[in-house]
């Protein structure tokens, strides 16, 4: 029997019997192995439903529609758990016949936890400290374990974890290596003296590269300008061709799924006697590979991770990457992915670069920490069947910030936020052309 | 997953999202067909360059080439290429070549 509800994102063809007991029972499996149990303890007992979360929801903004207020949606989880995880709770249900999960409920959650983008901003403004993104995740993770998750998600992660290719977007190793050698004659054209290199398999190189791998299908620029840089700080650094993709959708629905992909990306590190994991241009899997390293890895076999923009930003301050000053004359603004600013972990990093290689570096009216989603985050982005609910709702005010900057370049260091803001070029046909970091720092390099 | 009219008496499978659901089953007749779901009303030389040239390096290595090389092999830049297929390389050359539907963040 399929699943009863037909949801705003396709999903495949599943056991839709007895969802509700099913559901609980994933739940409470992973209360029991996880940490989530005194954080929803804790939800439940101080979420104050006051709705002060709308004030900063781009989502609700657009939509006005009280399905996106962030603390209505947790509470559809919340309840759940309160009723059957709690004492109180159980033994109201005994006394005064009180709620019961229904397939209808499980159908709630499951067209609303995908409407957030998972981007964290409403957690500034909630007073209880409450995170709807943690619980926008749980929800989802919870819900994956009964087959209910975007195919899009899914099936990526499943050519990641047991495809032939181990990357979300199923490139094999043949084309990723036809792909390096082309991107190296393309940096030749331009640089005749360099001989800038993508080192591939090297053993004992200090840092493997984990691009987002969908960078090697859209982003030559780039992926030349990470090739560049690393090539101008004199970088000993490698592609690994077992394991190269930094996506770990796991972030946006599944701990078990994040675990599976860290412990995959870790191997090929360990495999090549690597040193540092450097991340892409990604906000996400720079954020999963961070997070994860803490959360599913022994203190002993961890691994520092590291972002490149990080890394061209400390070298930029020690003197090691040389860069031409206000070489883009363009008017600049620069977007903050969700999954790297919110924590306040790479905010100013891009714009110390910026500022130095821009004439004309702007910002958009709310940035940084307070930076607002794309529209795509949480892995919304990958979901083309939800594309006008992006364009039109999820990504309708950061279309209206890039607008007010008149801004040439939008800088957009992120595959997700990539493929989002072209999208919201398109569709809301703004003058603004998106890049990434590195596709202006290329251009700005003093090799000499 | 459902059947596909192409137009001259025969069906293919495609996915929900307009795919050939077996990348075999493609010939110039299911191109022509799948253009006009991607807003392709007739294909004409330049398509076939592009499908051409997809078509080929999906056979040799698998998947759609990098964007960066399908423009300098056929020698069309970017926004030639969203001429010709208004919904991108993506999702309207490569769905037209036959190719299966990119997954990740493409």
């Amino acid at each position: 029997m399929k699943a009863q509800a037909k949801y705003s994102y396709h999903v495949e063809a599943v056991d839709g019997q007895e969802r509700p007991r099913r559901f609980l029972e994933a739940f409470a499996a992973i209360l029991e192995h996880s940490n989530y149990g005194p954080v929803l303890e804790h939800y439940t007992r101080v979420s104050a439903k006051c709705s002060r979360c709308t004030a900063s929801c781009q989502v609700y903004e657009a939509s006005g529609d009280p399905r996106d207020i962030p603390c209505h949606r947790t509470e559809l989880l919340l309840k759940v758990y309160r009723r059957y995880f709690t004492l109180a709770g159980q033994l109201k249900a005994r006394l005064y016949d009180y709620y019961t999960l229904t397939d209808a409920h499980i159908d709630e959650m499951a067209e609303e936890f995908w409407r957030c983008t998972a981007c964290r901003r409403c957690k500034l403004s909630c007073p209880m400290g409450i995170d709807h993104g943690m619980v926008a995740h749980l929800a989802r993770w919870v819900m994956s374990e009964i087959d209910i998750v975007p195919k899009a998600l899914l099936v990526s992660v499943r050519e990641q974890l047991e495809g032939k290719s181990k990357n979300t977007s199923a490139i094999p190793v043949a084309a990723i290596k036809d792909t390096l050698e082309f991107l190296e004659e393309e940096l030749e054209e331009v640089f005749p003296d360099q001989k800038i290199k993508f080192p591939v398999d090297v053993e004992g190189a200090k840092y493997v590269f984990f691009p987002a791998v969908s960078d090697y299908l859209m982003e030559a620029d780039t992926l030349m300008g990470n090739a560049a840089m690393m090539h101008a700080i004199d970088a000993s650094w490698t592609v690994g061709t077992q394991n190269l993709d930094g996506i770990d959708y796991g972030l946006f629905y599944s701990d078990r799924m994040w675990e599976r992909i860290i412990k995959a990306q870790l191997a090929e590190i360990k495999r090549l006697g690597g040193q540092v994991m450097l991340i892409g241009e990604c906000g996400h899997a720079s954020r999963s590979a961070r997070e994860g390293m803490q959360n599913f890895i022994a203190p002993e076999d961890r691994v520092p991770v590291v972002n490149i923009m990080e890394l061209a930003h400390e070298k930029f301050r020690q003197g090691k990457l040389k860069l031409k000053p206000d070489v883009i004359e363009e008017r600049t603004t620069y977007h903050d992915p969700c999954n790297i600013a919110r924590t306040g972990w790479i905010v100013e990093q891009p714009r110390v670069l910026l500022r130095h290689i821009c004439k004309d570096f702007v910002e958009m009216d709310s940035h940084g920490v307070n930076g607002i989603c794309c529209g795509g985050g949480g892995g919304t982005v990958s979901i083309d069947e939800i594309h006008e609910f992006r364009m039109m709702i999820g990504g309708k005010t950061k279309a209206e910030q890039i607008r007010k900057t008149g801004a040439h370049y939008v800088v957009t260091p992120c595959a997700n936020c990539k493929k989002q803001v072209d999208e919201i070029i398109k569709a809301h046909k703004l003058p603004t052309n998106r890049v990434g970091l590195h596709d202006l720092l290329i251009k700005a390099i003093d090799f000499s | 997953m459902a059947e596909f009219d192409v137009g001259n008496g025969t069906t293919v499978e495609i996915d929900e999202d307009g795919f050939l659901q077996e990348p075999e089953n493609w010939n110039k007749e299911v191109a022509a067909a799948l253009g006009k779901t991607e807003g392709v009303e007739d294909l004409v030389d330049e398509h076939w360059k592009v499908v051409d040239f997809l078509r080929e390096y999906y056979l040799e290595f698998g998947v759609a080439p990098m964007i960066r090389k399908l423009c300098k092999s056929t020698g069309f830049k970017l926004n030639k290429i969203y001429e010709l297929f208004p919904s991108g390389p993506a999702k309207g050359a490569c769905k037209i070549a036959g190719l299966p539907k990119p997954t990740g963040c493409v």
